[in-house]
């Protein structure tokens, strides 16, 4: 890309423009690394240092002695294996029943022109409208004792898993995806006699790998940062997903246990995004020009 | 028939083949049968939505009209619950901080990723690292961020106050004071949820037709007129969206006052959302709860079928 | 071909959710009588982490079903027992046990909100109940049925740190007995330098609301009178503010960092570096085992002011879905574990002198006559802690009011803790404006 910007690079080859250019570069370099490294250098060291140091005036940049206690204390303490492995269950179930759920509805909105389709997808676009956070209540009541079948789906992974299905914003990314297909591959394969199901799974799947990319990270990243919900669904401590379990015990713990226990919980995402920053990344600057 | 029809067909056509259309009354049977596998496909997704989002919506406004608690039969008491909400004295606090947080949320959200997302546009070096490291904070789970600052914000060995104390500046209570209390959350908000919007702006930006500046500084335009006349017009309607999305979602602002603040000093930090949690869950008052969603969600509503609306307006010109 | 396709994807997502379905259903067990027992679902087991007392209560339990073969008593760990975070959310949800623990000022709102089972028809199962005091009894009493029986009792007293008392140039036999000596030791303490606080308190998460109460009844206040109007905004009240205030910004004896809760302050008094705050005796084991304080320096005073002090504590009640089995089940468990002095849980002494876990703790007297005899008699023998650092507080106690928290408590304490936070974040914060104010909110909170 090198479209010209706001100024010109005529401006910029002159060298007081060059040494403007550079003045600015190093002042946004030092700026994001303050604004946005330091402060995870600092919870990571932070969990380093002994439990005086940590509360030390003024602190110390640099730990005087490394400890690993906080890690350790915290792997054992909090039971993070366990409740890491909560959520990543929690969030791996809710990124499959999307997957399944949602590809197949919005197939059928997309390609089976379902009666009262235009319906049924206003009805899942309305829900656009309904923040999910303020209906958390009456949702809550819901998952409490379902109606006509009057279960619970408290304290139950399930009770993550479902509600994520009625994701409309994922729905409708994968409908648009799939009317934008071509239509002459899928109607070979129907002439080619492959059933509905097939002509999802080998022409319209393969196709559709990127949208289905973004949908999973979505899925995934929802479910993992999610806090006020799952604290309502998961009353039994046992079963909390790793968020719910920080705030929990963070009122009754050493502080550089805990901030320990803040660092690993924030790993997997992180990683995540590092691994797949590239395909985010551009998700998100593309999702934005085009609605 | 085209030679297509002579393909060896995919699939076990040989353990069901296939019947041959029947002469009359096929042609119904068949769309019959084409609803039936359609909506088998949809029967999932429709279960959790019918379940999940509009058996919810149409509760929250019975329950709002009703005594509920959960195991006992329901009694209609009319507008009870409304007025109740409304004398709390939680409520006035509760709406003012939310439309305060918004709305600081908005200047501070809006003009610092505007701005950097301009000056990162201009630079020509590290562009994927700047990205990434602006995007960071996005990706560290909501609740750490939370409990990151409130440790930033603690009044005694906080890195906040430290760090005003090396510049030799008056310290301040951060979170712990009446008057700070919000905008050290809206802080703590901006930081967290900032990424997503400098790269969008972002986009914007690149998408900007270099002609148009060029133009621009023919006609003699500096710096900031170029500003003001080629990159706020092009980019308005980005802007506006972003406007919006981010109001429909800090009023739903919750995580952080709940974790940093408690919702204190003196209710400064109670937001909609925490009042409802609050009705629901430590006075299980559901017809309360329930009468003060359905307010939130007249209020959001209207902004989210304004966005809506927006969108696609501009889809269809663009 | 066609068919093929649907067909499949019907029984796939036929058996997603039926499969969905049948794991929800059994996921959630119900406590009836499964091979001819009665099980029962409890909470308040000790976490894994309290090792010594989930051994006591799993070893108790295993013992109760020894001898009662027919019963099978299923435990869950919390921490802490009663969390209001998620206790409405249980209760609503129908996910709390069948029998479950309470702090008294639940008591009311969980009947109120007709989640408790009546216990009245099966009290004679439960061979104590005579033999507790009747002000305990009462809490869980209400409209002459019985819905809950309480377990143990606390009052709130002072406790002061001995070292920094004697570092600071006091008694440390001779706390402070009314606010304007708690006020001048604590400038005193505050003046060690070094990060030392005074006096803490707190101020978030209706803790705060919850001190201002006890503080109030210390002066001989009342939160919600006899006639059901709030009694803050009155010279008592006034009092209890200003005295905080000027402890805050006047002599600057309370610490910079404000909105604390129970664990930052028992944090700063296990380090040594607080000299005293308002609190139950329960909380002297915690400082020991949990926050690094030692048992020679903690010493409990009774509550300044020599008017009156909070009470409270904990009981179990019963979920209203209970079949008969399940109550009569439940009340001999509580019977065995809690309420048979000189045994059980609480009250096996000797065994949790041989595990040095503390005893001798003065809290207040759960039962009457010749059961309380009983109990004293072998706790004295089993001591294990500095009694004398607590006699003071036993003393104090005979001339104090013992008052009840009030009815709506955390409603009200969420009030309260917008007041007290004001005045210990605010210099210039308008008391008198702030009682009015919390006066009127008080008397707007709906009656339930």
């Amino acid at each position: 890309m090198s479209t010209r910007t706001l100024i010109s690079p005529a401006t910029l080859a002159r060298p007081r423009g060059r040494a403007i250019y550079w003045t600015v570069f190093a002042a946004v370099v030092v700026l994001f690394a303050l604004a946005f490294l330091f402060p995870v250098y600092w919870m990571v060291t932070g969990a380093m240092k002994s439990p005086d140091e940590v509360a030390r005036t003024p602190p110390t940049l640099v730990p005087h002695d490394w400890h690993l206690g906080g890690y350790t204390d915290a792997w054992d303490l909090m039971q993070l294996p366990q409740h890491l492995g909560n959520t990543l269950v929690q969030a791996a179930g809710a990124w499959a029943f999307q997957l399944v759920f949602c590809t197949a509805a919005a197939y059928a909105l997309s390609r089976l022109r379902p009666a009262f389709g235009k319906v049924i997808l206003g009805g899942i676009l309305a829900t656009l409208m309904v923040p999910a956070q303020a209906m958390v209540v009456p949702k809550y009541l819901t998952v409490a004792d379902l109606p006509l079948i009057h279960t619970s789906l408290l304290n139950d992974p399930l009770g993550i898993w479902l509600p994520a299905v009625a994701n409309a914003f994922n729905l409708y990314l994968l409908k648009r995806f799939f009317d934008q297909l071509p239509r002459e591959v899928m109607e070979a394969a129907e002439i080619d006699g492959a059933g509905r199901l097939r002509t999802l799974w080998s022409v319209v799947l393969p196709m559709s790998r990127p949208v289905l990319g973004v949908v999973s990270i979505f899925a995934l990243v929802a479910v993992w940062q999610d806090f006020l919900w799952p604290l309502m669904v998961f009353s039994d401590t046992d079963k909390q997903p790793i968020s719910v379990t920080l705030v929990q015990l963070s009122q009754n713990i050493q502080l550089t246990v805990l901030i320990a226990a803040m660092v690993i919980a924030s790993i997997p995402m992180v990683a995540l995004f590092l691994v797949f920053q590239r395909h985010i990344i551009a998700g998100i600057s593309a999702g934005s020009t085009k609605g | 028939m085209t030679k297509t029809a002579e393909r060896r067909p995919i699939a076990d056509a040989a353990v069901h083949p296939v019947p041959a259309p029947p002469p009359a009354g096929g042609r119904r049977r068949r769309r019959l049968l084409d609803q039936a596998c359609a909506y088998a496909f949809l029967l999932g997704g429709l279960v959790c939505f019918a379940l999940f989002s509009w058996y919810p919506a149409i509760r929250a406004v019975v329950i709002a009209f009703q005594k509920y608690t959960p195991g006992s039969k329901p009694q209609w008491v009319g507008t009870a619950n409304f007025t109740r909400v409304l004398h709390d004295p939680e409520f006035g606090a509760a709406w003012r901080n939310t439309l305060t947080f918004t709305l600081l949320a908005l200047l501070v959200g809006f003009a610092v990723p505007f701005l950097l997302a301009l000056v990162l546009n201009e630079l020509r070096h590290a562009k994927a690292f700047f990205r990434v490291v602006v995007y960071l904070p996005v990706m560290i789970p909501p609740v750490v961020s939370a409990l990151l600052w409130k440790w930033f914000y603690d009044p005694g060995a906080g890195l906040a106050n430290e760090t005003l104390r090396f510049l030799h500046l008056p310290t301040s209570n951060w979170s712990n004071g009446t008057d700070t209390a919000l905008i050290s959350l809206v802080i703590v908000a901006t930081w967290a949820n900032m990424g997503g919007t400098v790269l969008i702006y972002l986009a914007a930006l690149q998408s900007i037709p270099g002609e148009l500046y060029e133009a621009a500084e023919l006609d003699g335009a500096n710096l900031l007129q170029r500003v003001r006349h080629v990159t706020v017009p092009q980019t308005r309607f980005v802007i506006l969206m972003l406007m919006l999305l981010q109001i429909i979602a800090t009023m739903q602002v919750f995580t952080e006052p709940f974790v940093i603040t408690g919702g204190g000093p003196e209710s400064a930090t109670v937001t909609v959302l925490y009042l409802i949690y609050k009705y629901a869950f430590l006075y299980n008052d559901f017809g309360g709860a329930c009468a003060l969603s359905v307010m939130l969600l007249v209020l959001l509503g209207a902004f989210s079928a304004l966005y809506l609306r927006l969108t696609r307006t501009e889809g269809d010109t663009a | 071909m066609r068919h093929t396709g649907f067909r499949r994807t019907f029984v796939a997502i036929g058996v997603c959710s039926s499969l969905a379905l049948a794991a929800s259903a059994c996921g959630s067990g119900d406590g009836d009588t499964a091979s001819g027992k009665t099980r029962i679902t409890v909470n308040c087991e000790p976490p894994k982490s309290a090792k010594v007392d989930r051994r006591f209560f799993d070893d108790d339990t295993a013992a109760f079903e020894k001898q009662n073969p027919d019963i099978d008593v299923v435990a869950h760990d919390a921490f802490p027992c009663q969390d209001p975070k998620t206790f409405g959310a249980k209760l609503a949800g129908g996910q709390m046990e069948d029998v479950f623990y309470t702090y008294f000022t639940d008591a009311r709102h969980v009947v109120d909100i007709n989640q408790a089972a009546d216990l009245t028809p099966y009290l004679k199962e439960l061979k104590s109940y005579d033999t507790i005091q009747k002000q305990l009894r009462d809490i869980y009493t209400v409209d002459g049925k019985v819905y809950g029986i309480p377990r143990t009792g606390y009052s709130m007293g002072l406790i002061y740190n001995r070292k920094l008392f004697q570092k600071a140039g006091l008694d440390p036999d001779k706390p402070p007995a009314t606010w304007e000596e708690v006020r001048a030791d604590a400038k005193k303490i505050a003046a060690l330098g070094d990060g030392t606080v005074g006096y803490a308190d707190y101020s978030a998460q209706n803790q705060g609301g919850w001190h201002f109460t006890a503080e109030l009844y210390s002066q001989g206040g009342d939160v919600v009178g006899a006639d059901g109007k709030a009694g803050v905004d009155t010279p008592e009240g006034h009092a209890v503010l200003q005295n905080l205030h000027d402890m805050r910004w006047t002599d600057d004896s309370m610490g910079s960092k404000q909105l604390l809760i129970i664990n930052d302050v028992q944090q700063m008094m296990g380090s040594g570096k607080l000299g005293m705050y308002l609190s139950a005796p329960d909380n002297i084991p915690i400082l020991v085992k949990e926050k690094g304080g030692d048992y020679k320096d903690l010493a409990l005073a009774p509550m300044p002011g020599g008017k009156g002090t909070l009470i409270g504590g904990d009981g179990y009640m019963f979920n209203k879905r209970d079949t008969p089995a399940q109550i009569r089940a439940g009340l001999k468990w509580l019977d065995h574990m809690f309420l048979t002095p000189g045994k059980g849980f609480l009250g096996d002494y000797a065994r949790a002198k041989k595990n040095d876990a503390p005893v001798g703790l003065p809290e207040p007297r759960l039962f009457t006559g010749a059961a309380d005899a009983k109990d004293q008699q072998v706790k004295k023998a089993n001591a294990n802690v500095p009694v004398k650092n607590y006699q003071a507080f036993l003393d104090g106690n005979q001339q104090l009011q013992m008052k009840i928290e009030p009815p709506d408590a955390q409603q009200i304490y969420s009030v309260l803790d917008s007041v007290v936070s004001a005045v210990l974040t605010k210099k210039d914060a308008d008391i008198d404006q702030l009682l009015k104010e919390a006066s009127a909110k008080i008397d707007s909170i709906p009656r339930s």
